[in-house]
Formats: C-alpha cells, structure tokens, sequence
C-alpha cells in the first residue's frame, strides 16, 4: 500500500518506521527541514518538506494513487485539514486523522474523515480496564453500525444476583453475549441464565443505552 | 592513496570520458579493482517507484553505452548499472554501501539555480551520508567562463 | 444582526467596529487578549479570550444563537474547521471564512463554505490596475 504520512513528530517519526517494516511503501511530508534530514539520512527518500494541507504539495507526491493518508501532526485543524483535501480533491479511499481534543470526534467523522485517534480517549480506555472497581469498559467500538462492545462487572451487592435474565428489563439494541465466570468456562447467556456475582458479562450495546445497561445489570 | 572498488555516479555525458581515465588511474593497479558507473533514474512520486519511463531509461542506456564504449577504447573493465529511485543521493549512498566501494568519485557540471552557484541536493546528500571516500571532479567547461 | 467573529487581527477588529457602529451585536474571540488593543474605544460588542475551534468557547460567545459567524484568524485550516464547526454543528445561517491558499480556498468552496482569499483577491486587482 501507498500511505502518506502528514506530520513526521515524535508520534510521525515511529509510525513511518513501522508501516516501512510492514513493507509498505511510505511517504511523509513535514514542514520543519531538521526533521526531515534526519528521517532520510535514517530511513532513506521517505520524507519531503513541506506542508501536508497544501494541494500542490499533496500533487506532487502523487496523493491521488495512496491507498491512505494519516494525518498526525499536533494541530486538530491541520490534521482535518490534510484529510479532507485528501479525501475530496485526491479522492483517497482511508484518512486517519489523530485527533488532541476528544470532542472534535463527531465533527471529523461528519466531514469525512474516515477514522480518527484521539490519545486521550486511548489512555481513558486503559484507565477503565486498569481500574477493578470500575463498572463499565469499553472494550470495542463497532463505529459504522454506532455499536459498541462492553463488559461490565457484577459487584457482590447486586440486586441482580440470583436472577434470570429474563427477568431483566434490558434496554433495547443491548444483547449479553457472553458471561466469564471465576474457575468456569465462558457461558453463552440464554434467557434462564442466572447472573452471579463476581460474573463478567460482555455485552453489545449502543452508546445511548449504556448508562441503562450498567444501571440494569448493577441493580442501582 | 589507492583505491579497490570505485563507484561512480553518471549523470550526463559531458565530463565522462576524463572521469573515467581518472577513475582508472586511482585504481591500485590498473584492471585490479572495480569500477562500476551508475546512473539513477528518480522517479516522481506521482508514479509507483518500479514505473518503466521509456524516455528515461533510453536516455540511461545511451550514458551508460557511452561508458562502456569509453572503456572498451581505453582498454578498462567497468561495470554498469542503472537503477531507480526516488531521489538519486540516498540511492548512490545506499550502492555505495551495498558494493563495498571505498571511493564514490563524481563528476558535477557548473549548475546555477536561482541566478547563483550551486551544488544541488545530490552532491551535498552524498558528501555528508557517504560511508567511503568521497571525490568530486569539477570540470571546466568554455560555456562557463561564457556566463 | 449577531454576528461573531473570530480573529482580533487588522481585518478583525476593523469588521467588528464597522459592525458594531452599523448597530450590530458583535462578539469577536481571539486567544490573545493583546489583540483587542486594536478594537476602537468606541466598540460595544462584546470581546472573550478564546479558540474559535474549541466548541466551548463558541457557545460562551453566543454561537448557537449567532445570524452569522465570520472566521478570520491567521491559520487557514484554523479558520476553515472553526467555519465548519459553526455551518456543521451550530447550523449558523451565515458563514465566512478567509482562506489565504488560493487552491483550498477553491476546494472548499465545493465543499459548500463560503470563502474568500485575499491573495487571489489581491493579486487580482494588482493586475487590473497595471494593466490598465
């Protein structure tokens, strides 16, 4: 594949290096000229100065035959910026967008841009999952069916343990799928399913029903 | 000082004939060592790096013909090669490397840009990258005393 | 009319006051308070440190009840996210945004955003004038 890269930062710098292992055939366009010698003089003509948003340098490197374009430079604006000149003038199939402000999410997906990585939302992720006392972690986000995969723990308090699944009240578009108990195998749930504490319940839901879900399921 | 392996990097036609004796001359001894001429095509990254450009390579294999009917008439044995690249500096370094060479030995024409005297990128790359020795050869030509 | 505006620079600042003595409700945000130096004393609008491409600061400046928003900053993209957010997300009737790059000026105004570039504006009546 032909993936260009905009922004050759710390970030930039260890992406092109992967994606060249990967044997892809990688291009990274970065404004500061210290930076790219550095990459060339390291990886080879795998960098050009330049700006990322511009379409005549986005001509230039032939963006109209990439495969993928990910834009990772530390600016939101810039970021969308290279996306969407990709998408729209270079008619690139995959942009990446990285994104520093977690909200800016909804806005870059309703322009076009086709995934975006936001470090913080990342790093929260891996908070949840750290944490034992959490309730809910998001262990998947199925995004272009607005789905998303969770598990939530049942604590020792539940007023749910000892009760049937079909005793439950589930929010709609919210299925368990599967519950991981201690010592046990992994159960597929059925409806005469008993929940029992300390259960691991992996559920899909949507995001507007999760906050039900957990609520449901804890017996809060 | 003489050298075994002697990579040199051919762009045009102009200063070839003298580059090569002068190769030949810093060769240990005379036939026992290499020379090997290449020439490298940059290919715009508007194409995949593989492309076949006719044109380009045709303009190649006349340089590199050229050499070798030098060689033949000065009585040398030299290599040739043509390879393709994005940009000719880091592949001349990257030659040099995988040949073993212990000198890269060009030859640069008087080039302006902007209205001023200058090297251009490759020479510059390969000086500050190259993993040997590295000799430039300027050869002065009537046109540039005409500027 | 209210308008906000984005930018406290030269063009900013005179749009703003222009605005505001024609009766209008002006906000105008920009990062630098520095750059309100260059609002008359005159100027009764209103003036709020901020990003006009962080949506927070955009409410705090009256965004979802704005006619009309104007993006005038010196960074193009940042002027083209912060025209988007308030077309896109605030659904504001009016929209501006300058972009300097005459090429993205041109891709997004098919992409539906009103734009203006002054170097294309410029060099353009530059050429007139000595031509004729």
């Amino acid at each position: 594949m032909y993936i260009i890269v905009v922004g050759a930062g710390r970030l930039g710098y260890y992406l092109i290096k992967a994606l060249l292992d990967q044997g892809h055939e990688v291009l990274a366009i970065e404004k500061r000229a210290n930076i790219c010698d550095n990459i060339t003089s390291e990886m080879g003509s795998c960098c050009i100065r330049g700006d990322g948003c511009e379409t005549a340098t986005l001509a230039e490197v032939g963006t109209n035959r990439a495969d993928m374009l990910i834009a990772v430079t530390g600016d939101d604006e810039d970021n969308l910026v290279a996306c969407q000149v990709a998408k729209h003038k270079f008619h690139v199939p995959r942009t990446i967008a990285r994104i520093r402000n977690p909200r800016h999410e909804k806005l870059f997906k309703k322009l076009g841009v086709d995934v975006t990585v936001s470090t913080t939302n990342i790093i929260l992720e891996h908070i949840e999952k750290e944490l034992p006392t959490h309730l809910l972690t998001h262990l998947l986000n199925i995004e272009d069916k607005g789905l998303e995969i969770v598990e939530i723990k049942i604590p020792p308090n539940a007023i749910t343990i000892g009760k049937a699944i079909k005793e439950l009240s589930l929010p709609p578009e919210s299925i368990l799928s599967l519950i991981i108990r201690k010592a046990h195998k992994p159960i597929i749930p059925k409806a005469s399913t008993i929940i029992r504490a300390e259960d691991q319940i992996v559920a899909v839901t949507t995001p507007d029903s999760e906050d039900a879900l957990r609520t449901i399921l804890r017996g809060r | 000082m003489e050298f075994h392996k002697i990579l040199v990097p051919v762009a045009g036609v102009i200063t070839n004939e003298e580059i090569i004796e002068l190769a030949d001359n810093l060769l240990a001894k005379k036939n026992k060592g290499e020379i090997c001429a290449v020439y490298v095509i940059s290919i715009e990254r508007t194409l995949p790096v593989d492309a076949e450009i006719e044109s380009e390579i045709g303009k190649a294999e006349n340089i590199l013909n050229n050499i070798e009917r030098i060689a033949v008439e000065q009585g040398l044995k030299i290599d040739t090669d043509l390879l393709q690249a994005r940009e000719a500096g880091p592949a001349i370094v990257d030659e040099a490397i995988e040949r073993e060479a212990d000198l890269i030995l060009m030859g640069l024409t008087y080039k302006r840009r902007f209205g001023e005297f200058s090297l251009g990128d490759v020479v510059p790359y390969v000086l500050k990258n190259a993993p040997c020795r590295v000799i430039l050869y300027h050869q002065v030509t009537l046109d540039e005393f005409a500027e | 009319m209210k308008i906000v505006i984005m930018g406290c620079g030269r063009v900013g600042a005179q749009l703003s006051a222009l605005l505001d003595a024609n009766g209008h409700n002006v906000t105008i945000l920009d990062t630098d308070a520095y750059s309100f130096r260059r609002l008359p004393p005159s100027f009764n609008g209103k003036a709020l440190i901020g990003n006009g491409i962080n949506e927070d600061a955009l409410k705090r400046a009256g965004i979802s009840e704005a006619d009309a928003f104007v993006a005038l900053t010196q960074g193009d993209n940042r002027n083209v996210m912060a025209a988007q957010i308030a077309k896109h997300i605030f659904n504001v009737p009016k929209v501006v945004c300058r972009i300097y790059d005459p090429l993205r000026q041109e891709l997004y105004t098919t992409l539906g955003l009103e734009t203006f570039s002054p170097t294309a504006i410029f060099a353009q009546i530059l050429k007139k004038d000595l031509e004729s």
